[in-house]
């Protein structure tokens, strides 16, 4: 019912992306999502798509995963697509009744649904072959120079692996109290939305209470265990830069180069 | 009653997670019958109660409940639930209404019955698991977690189903409360004609109360027989993670040693009687 919600979509590996840092993972999918904005013209595009493919088949993931987190903002796309398409001004290349098509609107189109793709498609692949607690830890280390400003690095990415951490939990649970109540006849797919609303009740209650229950009983343990905070507390895990983070960064550093001199070379296109 | 030939079900399929948690299973169940389903953990117990009621819906093989075939498109699924009534592990956890009567009236009111009947049951049930009236107009929040489990199975009873599977009720209960609930199930299960399926890991609750039982290993069906046929595999039962009743070991323990005892003996009162007679003494009742 539930299971198909994939949220911490994380697709073990071994592969050399897989063990990358997480730090260099995040600073890179940021790069790379100016850079798809940065791009002027189709050789670019080219280029990101060849070093895109070129890392998906390095990361072993199977496309299908990569493609799947596409879904949700396929409609999204067309629609940004559709206007782009249609609404912007310039030289007409094609007009029935009130529609009208303009040479910049295709290229405007098609720019915007690239750079939508890719960028979907570089976080997904982010994602894929990081785990979330990788991804917080690494996220905890890129802010730990905010502390000085006065940002609580440690209390923040704690909060985001619990928050994760609890997703696929109460996903168990709802799925487990939605079992229970349907056992007893519960009806959730018939009616008009206030019936439907009105038959949400019975999970929602339960679900709330056992969320509250959970976080209780969490915070106790934590206690427990003498968790005081971030402060000077050391970890198991160091990060640790090596030298496939270099690597990493010199072939992205040569994407970069590559997609200035296509821009530098055949110019803007529009 | 209830016949599954042929059932697999894999979960997350084609994923990355893929798991089976059946693998091909054949079994029929009578009615009238008190089944006791046995396995180590992760074994598909849950997995395959839950199909009984079309809350999974097998990968591959077909289920008939009742001469109703799960998955065509004629069995009304709604209506197999109100027959194949489910507690599902901590059950305690679902309830949602103000008042205890209020919750236990839910799966009534889902059938559709009149409001007359529903109260009816309601009574009815709450009388039977053993909760007093003046339980029924409380919060089922302000109930002792025992008193919850009792309004959760009352829940499910109150469909009157002919068929009751319980995962393991008992969980988390003092033995106290433990014994109080087996006792209502057994004498429910003889009052009202219920087939039941007794999920437990407890050997010894399952000895007293069933008639049948199930082992279940590794998503397969190890052994369906009468009780006796299958602690008699004790060596078995051990080998994958299961157990004889402990009074069973004593007894066996005591016959190798030269005492002079029958086999088969499952349960203390069996127990109790055999030593009874062994000595001499006169049998007073116990429990």
């Amino acid at each position: 019912m539930l299971k198909d919600i994939t949220l911490g979509q994380y697709f073990p590996g071994s592969s050399v992306i897989h063990r990358l840092d997480p730090r260099t993972k995040i600073l890179l999918v940021l790069c790379y999502i100016v850079l798809t904005f940065l791009i002027e013209n189709f050789i670019g595009y080219l280029l990101l798509a060849a070093f895109t493919v070129g890392c998906i088949l390095v990361s072993k993931v199977p496309p299908k995963f990569v493609l799947k987190g596409l879904k949700p903002i396929l409609v999204f796309v067309v629609i940004t697509g559709l206007f782009n398409l249609f609404l912007t001004r310039g030289d007409v290349v094609f007009s029935w009744w009130i529609f009208s098509i303009t040479r910049q609107g295709i290229y405007f189109a098609a720019f915007m649904v690239l750079r939508l793709v890719f960028l979907m498609v570089g976080t997904s692949l982010l994602t894929l072959t990081t785990s979330p607690i990788a991804l917080t830890d690494g996220m905890e280390r890129l802010l730990r120079p905010l502390r000085k400003v006065g940002v609580p690095a440690h209390e923040l990415a704690m909060m985001m692996s619990i928050a994760l951490r609890f997703i696929p939990i109460l996903m168990e649970e709802t799925d487990k109290i939605m079992k229970a109540q349907s056992a007893r006849g519960a009806d959730f797919e018939s009616g008009n939305i206030l019936r439907r609303a009105k038959a949400m009740v019975p999970i929602l209650v339960p679900l709330f209470i056992s969320a509250f229950r959970r976080a209780d009983e969490l915070a106790t343990a934590m206690e427990c265990r003498c968790y005081r905070g971030g402060e000077n507390r050391t970890r198991f895990k160091e990060l640790l830069y090596g030298k496939k983070d270099l690597g990493a960064g010199i072939s992205f550093l040569a994407l970069v180069a590559l997609v200035f001199a296509a821009n530098f070379l055949f110019g803007k296109v529009i | 009653m209830i016949k599954l030939e042929d059932v697999s079900y894999v979960y997350m399929q084609g994923g990355p997670f893929e798991k089976t948690a059946l693998d091909h299973i054949s079994l029929e169940i009578h009615k009238g019958e008190f089944i006791g389903l046995i396995g180590h953990t992760g074994s598909g117990k849950s997995t395959l109660i839950q199909m009984l009621n079309g809350l999974l819906k097998p990968t591959s093989g077909t289920i008939t409940v009742n001469g109703k075939v799960l998955g065509e498109k004629s069995t009304n699924l709604q209506q197999l639930r109100f027959e194949v009534g489910l507690v599902m592990q901590y059950p305690e956890y679902q309830l949602f209404e103000e008042t205890v009567a209020k919750d236990i009236a839910y799966g009534p009111s889902n059938m559709g019955l009149p409001k007359e009947e529903i109260a009816e049951r309601v009574a009815y049930v709450a009388n039977m698991v053993g909760l007093s009236p003046e339980l029924l107009e409380k919060s089922p929040f302000d109930l002792s977690g025992g008193q919850k489990r009792r309004v959760a199975i009352a829940g499910v009873l109150a469909m009157e189903p002919k068929v009751l599977i319980l995962d393991e009720p008992t969980a988390g209960l003092d033995p106290a409360g433990r014994d109080e609930i087996l006792c209502k199930i057994k004498d429910m299960h003889e009052r009202m004609d219920m087939t039941v399926i007794l999920v437990s890991h407890s050997m010894e609750d399952v000895a007293k109360l069933a008639d049948r039982i199930l082992v279940m290993n590794h998503g397969k069906v190890e052994m369906l027989d009468k009780t006796a046929a299958v602690f008699r595999q004790g060596k078995r039962l051990t080998e994958i993670g299961l157990n004889i009743p402990q009074i069973t070991q004593v007894m066996d323990g005591l016959r190798e040693n030269g005492v002079n005892l029958g086999e088969g003996i499952y349960t203390v009162e069996d127990a109790y009687r055999q030593l009874c007679d062994l000595m001499n003494l006169k049998e007073q009742p116990i429990c």
